[in-house]
């Protein structure tokens, strides 16, 4: 029941959400047939941007004259920081909505355990984020097709996807547990798109310049770094092990501390 | 077998009292009123038979079933109307009661119109547009629509006109003949007379009395405003005045013996008005208070 709920209560924004990062992805691939051709100038700009600005954004690794390299450049950002927003903003209303609007109580008076509430409503997130992020990898098919020659191997595609779904899966934990916690959705929300934009802007930072380049460890967005994933065409694996670590330390503490809490409206 | 069993229980919030040391036992299809004034610790201990907050020492039984550890298979049959209403704002009336239903295996959807129909609740507004009275009708509906064994009402009336009062008190009377039990909490003793069969009373988190209505009746309390020129002159010598107090020119007491034998004294003052009320709950309390104190003396 409460999973259903929340499917058919999430939908709205679910469609708006992918809606602007599908639509993003697909006029910004549309772009890239144009680019392609203006190969010369376009290579030149680039140039002509400072080293700094060239490191953050991966221009130094990868070329606009690539499609794959288009992707990581120019698109990439979309997915993964905007989806991340959406995920982070997801996941901390889910739970906390039901305190902040005071229909806890409601829920909690019915025959349900604690853990079939917040686990009904994990399963909604996650299922929210599979869709999103099903609708990324259709748009950006989609957008591939305006390219007369396409160079993305589906090995490398497949590994961007993942990396973007476990970056959502990531975010959407840390807000995930923060909802569980919390009471004020209002600070839930601002605490988590400040975890996704202070992530965000740590890896630009480290990118820029050597001496603040062991700050990037601690950059979500670095362990899926675009370039780093093109050129050696895998993902760290200890980048791996440190998401999913995360993941199952929010949802476990998120979980444990929901059922022992005193539930207070 | 007693349906609601509390022992010793006591909630602290942080350091804050929530209830400390409450203990007594609800009958099968007993009507049990539970009251006090505001901030007495009703909620909180309805909230921990409920398992929303989890007792700091004690334990509760409902259905013979510890109230934490089998809270899920307790609540297939509790029926909960909280004191405050609040439900999901893109819903309309229909859709939360459905909802609602959907929980319960054996839950029937021509309850709720059933119910709805009683209460006069249009079921295609949206809850969010609803009064304060009309929210407390969903409320209702959806703490009675899977007939539960035992319904726990929070403040109930709260809102409600007194036509509705009425209907709601005959459908209270209409559980109880099919053998629910009903527990329900007010801050207004009056309301509480007529329906229930017990009350207990608390103030300040803690359990005064557990009495049946019966005897409550029996050494009914009035309040007796008597004004009157130099009041500090007059005497009054008989039996059942529990408290005196002159203010102004007016006399106060409260009083607990015959009530002809009180306006048999006053009639040869020369007063000039006269007002006779039901005492206020806190003065209910105090003489309780004082009942209490005079034992511990006599011990």
């Amino acid at each position: 029941m409460i999973f259903r709920r929340e499917i058919v209560r999430n939908l709205k924004p679910l469609l708006i959400w992918s809606g602007i990062i599908g639509g993003l992805i697909l006029l910004t691939l549309a772009v890239f047939p144009q680019m392609a051709k203006q190969q010369e100038t376009v290579g030149a700009m680039i140039d002509s941007l400072p080293d700094a600005m060239k490191k953050a954004f991966g221009m130094d690794r990868l070329g606009m004259d690539s499609l794959i390299g288009y992707y990581g450049i120019r698109v990439y950002l979309m997915p993964t920081l905007v989806g991340s927003i959406y995920a982070a903003i997801l996941a901390g209303n889910i739970v906390a909505k039901e305190s902040a609007e005071k229909t806890i109580e409601f829920l909690l008076s019915k025959p349900v355990t604690r853990f079939q509430v917040i686990g009904q409503k994990l399963l909604a997130v996650i299922v929210n984020l599979i869709i999103l992020n099903t609708i990324i990898v259709l748009a950006a098919l989609a957008g591939f097709q305006f390219a007369e020659t396409s160079d993305v191997s589906p090995g490398t595609f497949l590994l961007l996807t993942l990396a973007t779904f476990f970056l959502h899966l990531t975010f959407a934990s840390i807000a995930f547990l923060l909802s569980s916690a919390l009471r004020r959705t209002r600070n839930i929300t601002s605490t988590s798109l400040g975890i996704v934009l202070f992530s965000y802007f740590l890896n630009v930072i480290s990118a820029m310049s050597e001496d603040l380049a062991l700050i990037k460890h601690f950059s979500f967005f670095h362990y899926i770094d675009a370039a780093d994933i093109i050129t050696t065409n895998g993902i760290d694996s200890k980048y791996i092990i440190v998401m999913v670590s995360i993941v199952i330390i929010c949802l476990a503490t998120a979980f444990s501390y929901f059922k022992k809490r005193d539930i207070t409206v | 077998m007693h349906i609601v069993d509390i022992h010793h229980l006591t909630k602290y919030y942080k350091k804050d009292r929530g209830i400390i040391d409450i203990s007594f036992s609800i009958d099968e299809g007993e009507i049990f009123g539970f009251i006090g004034p505001n901030g007495a610790g009703k909620s909180t201990t309805i909230r921990t038979l409920l398992n929303f907050i989890h007792p700091t020492e004690g334990r509760a039984t409902i259905f013979g079933k510890d109230v934490v550890r089998h809270s899920k298979e307790i609540r297939r049959n509790v029926g909960y109307l909280p004191s405050e209403v609040h439900y999901y704002d893109d819903m309309k009336v229909i859709d939360l009661l459905l909802y609602s239903l959907k929980f319960y295996p054996k839950g029937d959807i021509h309850r709720i119109h059933e119910l709805s129909s009683q209460l006069e609740l249009d079921l295609h507004r949206k809850i969010e547009d609803l009064s304060f009275g009309n929210r407390k009708k969903v409320g209702i509906v959806q703490a009675l629509l899977h007939s539960p064994k035992l319904l726990i009402l929070d403040e109930p009336t709260s809102g409600l006109d007194p036509l509705m009062q009425q209907v709601f008190f005959r459908m209270l009377e209409d559980e109880r003949r099919k053998g629910t039990t009903i527990f329900f909490s007010s801050h207004v003793l009056s309301e509480v007379r007529n329906l229930c069969d017990r009350v207990a009373i608390v103030k300040e988190g803690q359990l005064i009395k557990v009495e049946s209505i019966e005897s409550l009746m029996k050494n009914q309390l009035r309040s007796v405003i008597l004004t009157i020129d130099h009041p500090e002159h007059v005497s009054l010598n008989i039996n059942g005045i529990v408290k005196c107090e002159i203010r102004g020119n007016e006399i106060q007491l409260l009083y607990g013996g015959d009530i002809r034998e009180l306006l048999n004294a006053i009639n040869v003052l020369a007063y000039q008005d006269i007002r006779i009320e039901e005492p206020s709950l806190d003065e209910i309390f105090m003489h309780y208070y004082k009942q209490e104190g005079e034992k511990t003396n006599d011990l």
